[in-house]
């Protein structure tokens, strides 16, 4: 079942039997517009796309936001994780499916009853079911039974990061006639690399348990796609990316940024995330049996990502480079990203899916901060102990 | 249906294979290394509309076409049967054989290219000659500022397209990368004249294209970008670096810059458009340095990383790259033109090697001055 064609271009094979939605040209560059209104950000971009291809016809059947590109609706099954930075792009996938017309259930990896719930995104369900969406608990290694044995079309597995975890899952969808499977991997898998920025196909690192995963859904499925993703910020995100930031910068503390902060890293907003997946639903046979970096089509520095959010923010930012290892902490719970360069780019999602990103970090952390404060985050109490014990011993010279 | 489905095994070691595909520009006969494909395209892009006819010949004039980049796109321009006028001072002799160039195409060559000699800043000899030949469209390869573009323009009303060599260091530094060509400009950048001739060339009428290259290699490159590698690889000498050595940069191939040149030669998709040409991936510092040995079959050279802030080297250049990340998205040329980089960055640089410094030519003497001072 598994062949390549072609040992040297593995990709290059003709599939006669699965012919291309036309145009396959990249002209939907129009704005994608959700269920929740979101007219600031229409404005923003809408004039950076009339200039990015000032003479593309708008004529293509694909354009946003009325118009599914295969016309059905499609019952898909998100199964999500309970935690971490993955979790909110079933919440948002979900929303996005649902204003599109599609069946969704969510089923989150669990206990309906547990703590966990009560985090963001679980904490506001409500609004995939006021969208007619329907949710779940339940153990991955019994799907059907979380979900009442009910059949569906496409499956979105964003939950297991091992072989062991999503094999269950795929034999499931694979034994009552799921016809498309997609899994959230990661880009953290590539192999750090001289040249940047990591594109699908580069290699990968022969341990990272993300592997397994893949390479067992391209084996038993014909129909997959699989998303590696980089890190998120949106409404509902159950791990902090940008509020990190702004912890320190409403109260006046300094940054602390391992290294020079020149490191690159990509930011995307989850809604980005979403609309590519939700391409991928809506044209199985374009995305069939690729890899998509799920990620923004820009990088930012640390050092630009600390500015942005002062500026969203309205303060000032004081950065404050170290070495972790000079210092003594744990780089990983000192600071939210990683401290190389980690940089993928969403080649095959432009090329492939017609996918645009609308990510616009200046503008998207304005919406972040102003909920921060809604939330009242600013002023909650706080302890910051890493970042005190950095700041006493920050006399020790950088080594990078 | 007949699907298939094909183990991710190997698309996890994709390794780059190493392809020799005869150049099409077959006179330069240097040795590619291509990479397989990134992943399954589904479609090529569509034919007709996005690849140049290059069915009528025209008159073309470049502004310059002696020293690098014009080198490579006359011969393309030429063969292509367009009859091509170099306008040059005449400093640097208007033909020259190329490594690897056949004598036959080299006579070719010679016998077809055309040369006008003056000074472009002469702007009534400008006026004068052009209109009095005549030509359907200007490669501008050498110009810098826009007092330069009006003689040319006022010369040849009738001038079917006006394309012009530009830089991305237009572009305004950001923290945000890569540039796409709607980035914000730097109106006080180094390249302003550059900056000034887009926005000039956009206020008339005349239908014109703007490249905007990065950092451009190859053989005969006379900005000692990959030259300043190889000489310190040559000597065995440990190669000095700013800072960490993690910024990020961009090269393309100049041979790569030729074909995006003739790819929108009467190509309506560029019509009064913008595009970044440089290679699919960037690299950091050290990566480069350890790209060009890898080139040359040097063994992985030492790296020394020094702050900069620490010397004072006077005028004297200690670096051929912009101390800061610098590098552009090719994603425009790619989806409206259809172009794409032959070369990668090892590969290219290999060419270089091979065609220029490896044969002992170069531009430039070593000079390890700097690298003593920061050795110390």
């Amino acid at each position: 079942m598994a062949t390549l064609v072609s040992s040297c271009c593995p990709f290059s094979c003709s599939t006669p039997s699965t012919p291309r939605p036309s145009p396959r040209f990249p002209l939907s560059s129009l704005p994608r517009v959700f269920s929740s209104s979101r007219s600031s950000f229409l404005f923003t971009y809408s004039a950076r796309i009339s200039l990015v291809h000032p003479l593309m016809s708008r004529s293509n059947p694909r354009s946003y936001p009325s118009v599914k590109a295969s016309g059905e609706n499609k019952k898909v099954l998100i199964l999500n994780t309970n935690s971490g930075g993955h979790a909110v792009i079933g919440f948002y996938f979900a929303k996005e499916l649902l204003g599109r017309g599609h069946e969704v259930t969510i089923m989150t990896v669990g206990d309906e009853k547990s703590d966990k719930m009560k985090k963001p995104p679980f904490n506001r369900f409500s609004e995939i079911v006021n969208g007619g969406g329907r949710t779940v608990w339940g153990d991955p290694t019994e799907v059907g039974k979380a979900v009442e044995e009910a059949a569906f079309d496409v499956v979105l597995e964003n939950n297991g990061k091992d072989l062991e975890t999503v094999r269950p899952v795929v034999d499931w969808a694979k034994s009552c006639g799921v016809k498309q499977f997609l899994y959230i991997s990661s880009a953290g898998i590539y192999k750090p690399t001289d040249e940047p920025p990591h594109v699908e196909g580069d290699m990968v690192k022969v341990d990272a348990s993300h592997i397994g995963a893949e390479e067992y859904i391209a084996k038993i499925f014909n129909s997959w796609a699989i998303f590696r993703p980089q890190y998120m910020i949106g409404s509902g995100n159950n791990k902090d990316c940008e509020e990190w930031f702004f912890d320190r910068i409403v109260r006046e503390r300094p940054v602390p940024i391992p290294g020079s902060g020149m490191q690159l890293t990509n930011i995307s907003h989850v809604r980005d995330l979403s609309s590519m997946l939700t391409l991928a639903v809506e044209n199985p046979t374009a995305a069939i049996g690729n890899i998509f970096n799920c990620v923004s089509d820009r990088a930012v520095t640390l050092n630009g990502m600390a500015k942005l959010c002062a500026q969203a923010a309205g303060r000032p930012v004081n950065l404050l480079h170290y070495d972790p290892k000079a210092v003594g902490v744990d780089a990983k719970k000192a600071f939210p990203f990683r401290a190389m360069h980690f940089y993928a780019e969403p080649r095959a999602a432009k090329d492939i899916l017609g996918w645009r990103c609308s990510t616009n970090l200046a503008e998207d952390l304005k919406e972040r901060f102003e909920e921060y404060v809604k939330i009242g985050r600013d002023t909650k109490p706080m302890q910051f102990e890493i970042d005190d014990k950095i700041i006493e011993t920050v006399n020790v010279p950088l080594a990078v | 249906m007949a699907g298939f489905s094909f183990s991710l095994a190997a698309l996890h070691q994709n390794q780059p294979s190493f392809c020799l595909i005869p150049s099409s520009l077959s006179e330069f006969n240097g040795v590619r290394l291509c990479n397989s494909v990134q992943y399954k395209r589904k479609a090529l892009h569509p034919k007709g509309a996005l690849h140049v006819t290059a069915s009528s010949a025209k008159k073309i004039l470049i502004m310059g076409g002696t020293r690098f980049i014009g080198v490579f796109l006359s011969r393309i321009l030429v063969k292509e049967g367009h009859q091509v006028t170099l306008f040059t001072r005449g400093k640097t002799p208007v033909t020259q054989q190329l490594p690897g160039e056949s004598d036959e195409d080299y006579a070719d060559f010679s016998s077809k290219i055309l040369h006008l000699k003056g000074d472009r800043k002469d702007f009534d000899f400008v006026r004068s000659s052009l209109s009095a030949e005549g030509f359907d469209v200007v490669y501008d390869i050498n110009g810098r500022a826009a007092d330069e573009v009006e003689p040319i323009l006022d010369a040849l009303p009738k001038l079917e397209q006006y394309i012009y060599c530009s830089s991305a260091g237009v572009y305004l530094k950001s923290d945000v990368l890569p540039h796409f060509e709607i980035d914000a400009v730097d109106p006080k950048s180094r390249h302003k004249g550059k900056l000034e001739t887009e926005t000039l060339l956009d206020s008339k009428g005349v239908n014109w294209t703007s490249l905007r290259p990065v950092y451009i290699y190859g053989p005969l490159n006379y900005n000692p970008v990959e030259e300043w590698f190889f000489h310190r690889l040559k000597s065995g000498r440990p190669i000095p670096i700013p800072g960490s050595g993690l910024q990020i940069t961009q090269l393309g191939h100049v041979k790569d810059l030729a074909k995006a040149f003739v790819q929108v030669l009467g190509n309506e998709k560029a019509r009064r458009q913008v595009f970044n040409i440089s290679g699919e991936k960037y690299v950091t510092f050290d990566g480069l340095a350890r790209a060009c040995a890898k080139a040359a079959g040097f063994p992985e050279p030492e790296l020394v990383h020094y702050n900069p802030k620490d010397f004072d080297f006077g005028k004297k250049k200690s670096f051929p790259f912009r101390d800061q990340h610098y590098f552009a998205s090719i994603d425009k040329a790619k989806s409206l033109l259809g172009w794409k980089p032959e070369f990668d960055l090892v590969g290219g640089l290999a060419d270089s090697y091979n065609l220029d410094f490896g044969r002992g030519t170069f531009r430039e003497d070593a000079d390890f001055s700097v690298d003593d001072m920061i050795l110390a």
